[in-house]
């Protein structure tokens, strides 16, 4: 792509400007299989039914969006499809429909580092400025940013994720290290070394590895990307730094000094939490989905009060000491389809189901923070999550991952070079993966 | 019908022409035109699913094109091949994709066999057990099978350190052990399929022979060697070269289990990520012509090299 | 000749067989055994159960992957039926006309068969991905259907033609003398000595359709026309974190259990419809 197109504001395949070859039995064969999808949206007798794709969680969004469908007062209906479980699935689902014009994507439960690639293929539809003035209000900055692309927002902020420092209270007292300010990962790796136990991080071949690795390199002050917004054959990358040393030392230091835990090379979000409950790990960085779920196994009988009880949670780690760390951010924003025939029911609907009210919902029944702070404020979410205050501190100091249309190639090549983690070296790693990369998006190389 | 865009090389002599030498009876005329009616719309949907898209493969494997960027597709010749064949990436992917055929090649002939020769000789009362007991391996789903082993030796809700007594061991955590698993549960799944062309092979081997060896006072291995093996040649080559290409199209497995990593990529999944998850048509379709030529060619050194008379060994003289 | 048997030789017999059972059966034993584990057993890393719920199975049939599984069990079901069908309605006709016909070409028709059979799904799946969106094919039942035959045709041709080939077609003209009609002939006659073939062609053909992943995946997008090997890869526990074990057994246990059954009731044609078209000299 060159650099003209990259400048022009992202919507130009908006529209039906592309008339492909199309076959009139085309329309015979879509007419008769997928009748099921299509009627629903041509009736011309009910309500139109908006088509909501959403992530997997625990029920949350359908619950939203039948809320939603009610609060219309009978001018739309909204239907869930779901979407694969990682995030990459996720993305190539969408992209495979929306390449082909597909006007029954209406709304999109859209994970951040992939809004820039949407929003200058053209998939995603405009905002309104008034709308976006509404929906952005009282929202964390970094929510904001994420949902934004080249200045404007392209996304409707829906909950914003980030990680927390787990730990175990009884190992952190008995080592003396003092959890109400920042720790950093070498304090963290010594209680954990002296114990004989493990840190529960992500070192799969998968996004998780990203989130790690992005997380560590802009917590000690460094990028990824130095200019995600240039042409992919002009893409400098940060990691050839002190910054993306120091994130490759970590690693490093995690695998050197044995508590790196069994299985990390394939060690997921899953399976961090299982290693911390199981006792495995003293320390974990994860999401907030493992208090719910943690609750959960004591309410079944397969966890201890005791162990539940042990839980602490602090900001992320930092780098160095006594600087703040830069935890991760994610979470869901809400694109429209560019090719949605109900843009206004459809911005109707992304308003409503990102209101103060459905946030907090969805963060006490799901256990998906809200990207709108006042949610934190509602005294059942209090409840629900103790650890709502320290969530919210989070996602204010949180840094998004690289904002690239090529987010894909940069994250996939992150992964190729920083797996397995045991052959992690600041010495090679950074060169490696900037090489990689590079090659990537100049089309010079294979992922 | 005919259509000259196949691979096979007797195309040009399909087309029913109407005046050979030798004038045809009417009868042998219109049994040709009956012939070629009744095998006409399988062979041309079989041509249509294949021939079609390798060749639209091909055209669009000289492209520069991503999906989700199409004004900027172009034409580049075939830089696209220049680019896969130095990338070590790939050269990686094929020696993995080699040694997991030739390994469960291997060990799926030797552990067929046996079973063949269990199914042969077995006794009436235990033969529709062993029958119906692998054939359920045969007919599992290959991604049901996957998940099965996956589960088994993972990390988190694997029996197998359990048993074994290996802690916290990762079977998944580098490249040999996990390729190793995935091989497993390859050969798990289709060795009942080699057994029973062996199975097949075995009973063409003439009993007056056997028992003239055995008159002979050759011993059980002798006979094994001299006359049971070369006499089921032709099933052996057929067994092993099926086997050998469904091997180097490995797929199901390693997605469900390992998703190529630690360096367990075979050329299939390679191919799928550059098309499905980076989106870049171009590249992807590059790969899957080489992968095509690579199939091709494993089935030419059998055909050719091993002179494994296929025709004659499916019955048709 | 194998009249007198001693004791012994029987006894190793039985254990033969039961190892090769065991063989057959452990991993499917231990994904059933997986699919019964409550929620909090899945990682205890024990072969069997300690609480057996059927709660996994409620997810799938009745709680929150019910949304995908019951759509995908249907996708599956009717497309892999109707891939059979049709595979084995066009191979039937091929059949009769290699088995039966003289025509030049026959042998094209077998080798084509052959290349067909070996082609690399991956290669095929780039190209028809694209042309599938751009004619609409993508993401419905034909969308794969089409795909299924040239993984079923190549296989339905070679075995009925071998069965084929062993039916005494004389007899229908035998019957023919007899007086009856052609019809009669054809269909008193003939359709019993072909149907065994035919059925047993189908399930072969079924099982291969079944079976598919790489297609099935890459060609759809929805509930529309996800298969269930493909939607094994959405289903997902309280958080899109959570690995879905339970669902997954569960589900892999049901689409297990028709291939069972098809095995169990006709081990013997399927036996003899595999060796019978792959290996006949």
């Amino acid at each position: 792509m060159g650099p003209g197109a990259r400048t022009s504001r992202g919507h130009r395949g908006a529209g039906t400007s592309r008339p492909r070859r199309r076959a009139p039995i085309t329309f015979l064969a879509v007419g008769a299989i997928s009748a099921g999808l299509l009627t629903a949206c041509g009736g011309e007798s009910g309500p139109p039914t908006l088509t909501w794709y959403t992530n997997p969680d625990d029920g949350g969004q359908a619950e939203l969006a039948r809320r939603c469908a009610e609060d219309s007062g009978g001018r739309y209906r909204i239907e869930t499809a779901a979407l694969p479980r990682d995030a990459s699935s996720q993305r190539e689902q969408l992209v495979r429909r929306l390449a082909a014009n597909d006007s029954s994507i209406d709304l999109i439960s859209l994970d951040p580092p992939f809004i820039p690639e949407f929003a200058e293929a053209g998939f995603l539809a405009e905002i309104p400025e008034d709308v976006a003035a509404k929906v952005t209000e009282g929202v964390v900055e970094g929510a904001v940013a994420g949902a934004s692309w080249n200045g404007e927002l392209v996304t409707v902020p829906f909950w914003a994720n980030t990680q927390l420092l787990w730990y175990k209270k009884s190992v952190v007292e008995q080592a003396g290290l003092d959890m109400s300010r920042p720790v950093t990962w070498d304090q963290i790796i010594q209680v954990a070394k002296q114990n004989g136990s493990a840190l529960g991080v992500q070192g799969i071949r998968a996004e998780a590895l990203t989130v790690w690795v992005n997380a560590m390199v802009t917590s000690a002050g460094g990028q990824i990307l130095e200019n995600p917004e240039a042409p992919p054959e002009d893409v400098r990358l940060g990691l050839e730094t002190p910054a993306g040393q120091a994130a490759a030392k970590v690693i490093q230091d995690i695998v050197d000094q044995g508590v790196a835990g069994a299985g990390l090379s394939n060690r997921d979000e899953d399976a961090s939490a299982t290693l911390f409950e199981n006792g495995g790990a003293d320390f974990m960085v994860n999401w907030p989905f493992v208090w719910p779920r943690a609750n959960g196994k004591v309410e079944d009988g397969s966890m201890d009060q005791a162990t539940l009880d042990d839980y602490g949670w602090a900001l992320y780690p930092s780098m160095t000491e006594g600087e703040q760390s830069r935890p991760p951010l994610g979470g869901i924003n809400l694109g429209v389809g560019a090719f949605s025939k109900h843009k206004d029911f459809v911005l109707e609907a992304a308003q409503c189901i990102t209101s103060t009210e459905n946030q907090a919902y969805y963060f006490r029944t799901n256990g998906n923070p809200p990207s709108k702070e006042a949610a934190f404020d509602d005294p059942e979410v209090r409840e629900a999550f103790p650890q709502a205050p320290v969530i919210r501190e989070s996602l204010q100091n949180a840094a998004p991952r690289p904002q690239t249309p090529y987010y894909n190639e940069v994250s996939g090549g992150l992964q190729r070079t920083w797996s397995p983690p045991e052959s992690v070296d600041p010495n090679s790693t950074p060169e490696k993966a900037t090489s990689l990369i590079q090659g990537v998006l100049r089309k010079e190389k294979l992922l | 019908m005919s259509t000259t865009t196949m691979p096979p090389t007797k195309a040009p002599k399909t087309e029913p022409k109407s005046a050979p030498k030798g004038a045809l009876s009417d009868r042998a005329r219109s049994e040709r035109r009956l012939g070629w009616m009744l095998a006409g719309p399988a062979f041309a949907i079989m041509l249509l699913v294949t021939a079609y898209p390798i060749v639209q493969a091909f055209y669009e494997s000289l492209f520069d094109y991503r999906l989700t960027d199409p004004d900027n597709r172009s034409f580049t010749w075939f830089s696209n091949y220049a680019v896969i064949l130095t990338d070590s990436i790939w050269w990686q992917a094929l020696g993995v994709t080699v040694g997991i055929t030739v390994v469960t090649v291997a060990v799926e002939l030797v552990l067929g066999f046996a079973l063949a020769m269990v199914m042969h000789k077995a006794i009436t009362s235990v033969r529709p057990v062993v029958r119906t007991a692998i054939l359920i391996p045969y007919a599992i789903i290959t991604v049901v099978s996957a998940f099965a082993w996956w589960y088994g030796f993972n990390l988190t809700s694997g029996f197998v350190n359990t048993w074994l007594g290996l802690g916290d061991y990762d079977w998944f955590g580098d490249t040999l052990p996990a390729l190793a698993i995935i091989c497993l549960s390859e050969i798990w799944k289709t060795t009942p399929f080699i057994s029973l062309l062996l199975l097949a092979g075995l009973a063409q081997v003439p009993e007056v022979l056997q028992e003239a060896a055995k008159v002979d006072g050759a011993t059980w291995l002798q006979r094994l060697w001299k006359v049971t093996i070369p006499n089921m040649k032709a099933a052996i080559m057929v067994a092993l070269l099926f086997r050998a290409l469904d091997a180097f199209r490995i797929f199901d497995n390693i997605f469900i289990m390992t998703r190529g990593n630690n360096n367990t990529e075979s050329v299939s999944f390679l191919a799928y990520r550059q098309t499905i998850s980076r989106l870049e048509i171009g590249l992807g379709s590059a790969l899957s012509v080489l992968v095509f030529l690579c199939v091709v060619l494993i089935a030419v050194v059998f055909i050719k090299g091993f002179k494994v008379d296929l025709a004659s060994a499916r019955g048709e003289k | 000749m194998m009249g007198a048997m001693s004791t012994r030789e029987r006894v190793l017999w039985y254990l033969g067989a039961l190892a090769i059972v065991l063989y057959a059966l452990f991993p499917v034993a231990w994904i059933i055994s997986l699919s019964f584990k409550s929620q909090g057993d899945l990682t205890d890393r024990n072969f069997l159960p300690r609480n057996p719920s059927w709660g996994n199975y409620e997810t799938i049939f009745s709680g929150s992957a019910r949304d995908l599984f019951l759509p995908a069990l249907r996708n599956s079901l009717g497309i892999c039926l109707i891939a059979t069908f049709v595979s084995v309605v066009l191979a039937m006709f091929a059949a009769y006309a290699i088995a039966r016909l003289d025509f030049p070409g026959k042998r094209l028709i077998l080798s084509t068969a052959l290349v067909v059979a070996i082609f690399p799904a991956i290669s095929i799946v780039t190209p028809l991905f694209n042309l599938w969106r751009g004619i609409g094919l993508y993401d419905t039942w034909p969308g794969l259907i089409i795909p299924y035959l040239s993984l079923t045709l190549p296989i339905s041709i070679w075995t009925l033609a071998a069965f084929f080939r062993e039916i005494p077609w004389e007899m229908e003209q035998a019957a023919q003398v007899d007086g009856a009609t052609s019809w009669q002939a054809f269909r008193k006659v003939i359709v019993p000595l072909a149907a065994p073939g035919v059925f047993t062609t189908a399930i072969i053909s079924f099982f291969i359709a079944w079976n598919d992943f790489i297609y099935g995946i890459s060609l759809t997008s929805t509930e529309a026309s996800r298969p269930v090997p493909a939607a094994l890869a959405f289903f997902t526990g309280a958080s899109q974190f959570e690995e879905p074990t339970g669902a997954i057994t569960a589900a892999a246990v049901v689409v297990t259990i028709p291939v069972v059954v098809l095995v169990l009731l006709f081990q013997r044609r399927i036996v003899a419809g595999l060796t019978n078209g792959a290996v006949k000299g």
